[in-house]
């Protein structure tokens, strides 16, 4: 896959604009989901991997072909959320969209009551909950731990895509997955 | 419940990000097999694993694609994007 990402990167290089088309149809779930987990947010997610593709196309000329793109990719993804989230205000506003749960509030989550039966909703419950807790890791523990399982990166990988040394992503990851292991082993 | 020493959770993680060294794991398995709380830990590690995973990946929405075509700066030879 790397050798047909790298042609489609050298016709990008001549010109052909089509062909980025096709580098984004390749990524674009991955680098979506990185930003939604990071974010927390369909919306800002959206908007936040669409703005990566597009620095991706604009720098392309800086990108090194020997190179995997696609650690270039998750860099530019991972600095933009990073971005992103130091920009965002700490207030938090009673009709604010909570994380992860598309046009709920927290009105129509005060009015909810009870268990729902139904194990898919259970299950998307769940899923809301561990996404919660995502979020609530710091930042700098929430990325290593996103790029770790989104695209089951090696701890060498998220290194170079963090541009940090293997130590430090190491103890990121250690720390983060302790973190989330004591607030989910009720689940 | 308190697990053992820092060295047998620090095993748990390197099993977990897959750099821990055969005789290292015979070690923890070991270890496991006496020790309740540790059992536990590493079962609960594993866990919060599995659950991240589960819902790390997501499909991008409808129309992503075109919509970063439209987004990016126009160039002499543009192109439209067709699937």
């Amino acid at each position: 896959m790397d050798k047909l990402v790298n042609q489609r990167i050298k016709q990008v290089l001549k010109g052909d604009q089509e062909a980025f088309g096709e580098v984004v149809e390749i990524y674009k779930d991955r680098i979506f989901s990185l930003c939604y987990r990071m974010l927390g947010n369909r919306h800002e997610a959206e908007d936040i991997a669409q703005e990566a593709f597009v620095r991706a196309y604009v720098n392309i000329e800086s990108f090194q072909l020997n190179r995997k793109f696609s650690t270039w990719l998750y860099r530019i993804a991972t600095n933009l959320c990073i971005d992103r989230i130091r920009k965002k205000k700490p207030d938090y506003f009673l009709d604010a969209e909570i994380a992860g749960t598309e046009g709920l509030t927290l009105y129509s989550q005060l009015a909810a009551t009870g268990k729902s039966p139904d194990a898919e909703v259970e299950t998307l419950e769940l899923q809301e909950i561990v996404q919660n807790e995502i979020l609530r890791l710091p930042d700098k523990y929430r990325s290593v731990i996103i790029l770790r399982y989104i695209d089951d990166l090696s701890l060498n990988e998220i290194a170079e895509v963090l541009e940090m040394p293997l130590g430090t992503v190491k103890t990121r990851i250690h720390r983060g997955r302790e973190a989330l292991r004591k607030r989910l082993h009720n689940m | 419940m308190r697990t053992c020493s820092e060295e047998i959770v620090l095993y748990m993680q390197e099993y977990l990000d897959g750099n821990l060294t055969q005789d290292k794991e015979l070690e923890l398995k070991n270890h496991l097999q006496k020790c309740q709380a540790c059992q536990s830990h590493f079962q609960e590690l594993k866990r919060t694993e599995a659950l991240v995973k589960s819902v790390s990946r997501i499909a991008a929405p409808a129309h992503f694609t075109n919509q970063v075509m439209a987004r990016l700066p126009k160039e002499k030879n543009i192109v439209g994007f067709k699937r």
